[in-house]
């Protein structure tokens, strides 16, 4: 363990720093190295990450934690071969009542790989009643 | 890899708490020996249904099935209320 690391976990363990904080400052010092280790072709990301935590204030207390490997996203997406045609149809239908003009048929295997592969960009941050996080873990 | 234990908690309105650690393994063993018993009807289904080809369909189901049940391991899953509580984690 390096010794930034360690100073971080000291600091989370002392109550110095949120959970949040310690997170994005390991992120902090994991990204550079990763960025070193190769240049140009990041690797695929582990897993999704889906957080949903009450806000502050809120009194709802439902709290999501939901890790999902990505060969799992990935292997769970093939079975979108499965869809039947009249569902497809009718999924069509539905994005063109809302406007959104957009064939299901088109879409290809290579198409669902090169959406899967960038969602390694994928940040959803969105704070209400309720704190939700979307996130990609390396 | 192939996810050889499920820990499962589920907690109720009523208050009661169920915790599992379950050897999943078990499980895939017998889905294993069920989707080999299959594989010839599933063939003969391919066979059949060539000229339309949704039996070949069928026979896709089996590496994609194995894909899934491969990559299961690591998923994690925990959603908690006030009242209620559903914890599942493949390892």
């Amino acid at each position: 363990m390096s010794e930034e690391r360690k100073k971080i976990l000291e600091m989370l363990a002392a109550g110095k720093i949120t959970v949040e904080e310690s997170e994005k400052l390991l992120a902090a010092i994991s990204a550079p190295e990763t960025e070193t280790a190769e240049p140009g072709a990041r690797p695929p990301f582990k897993y999704l990450r889906v957080l949903v935590e009450p806000g502050p204030g809120s009194e709802n207390p439902e709290r999501v934690n939901i890790r999902v490997p990505y060969k799992l996203i990935r292997a769970g997406l093939k079975w979108a071969s499965f869809i039947p045609k009249d569902a497809q149809e009718k999924v069509n239908e539905a994005l063109q009542e809302k406007g959104i003009n957009f064939d299901f048929n088109r879409i290809k295997p290579e198409d669902i790989e090169e959406l899967v592969s960038q969602l390694n960009d994928l940040t959803v941050e969105v704070e209400g009643k309720e704190k939700v996080r979307i996130f990609c873990e390396t | 890899m192939l996810p050889m234990m499920l820990k499962m908690r589920v907690a109720g309105e009523s208050g009661k708490r169920f915790s599992l650690i379950f050897p999943v393994i078990l499980v895939w063993i017998i889905l294993f020996a069920l989707l080999l018993a299959l594989l010839p009807l599933v063939l003969l289904a391919a066979i059949l249904t060539c000229p339309w080809g949704p039996g070949f369909r069928l026979l896709a189901i089996y590496p994609l099935l194995i894909a899934v049940l491969f990559n299961l391991s690591g998923l994690h899953i925990d959603i908690q209320d006030a009242r209620h509580e559903l914890y599942l984690h493949f390892s």
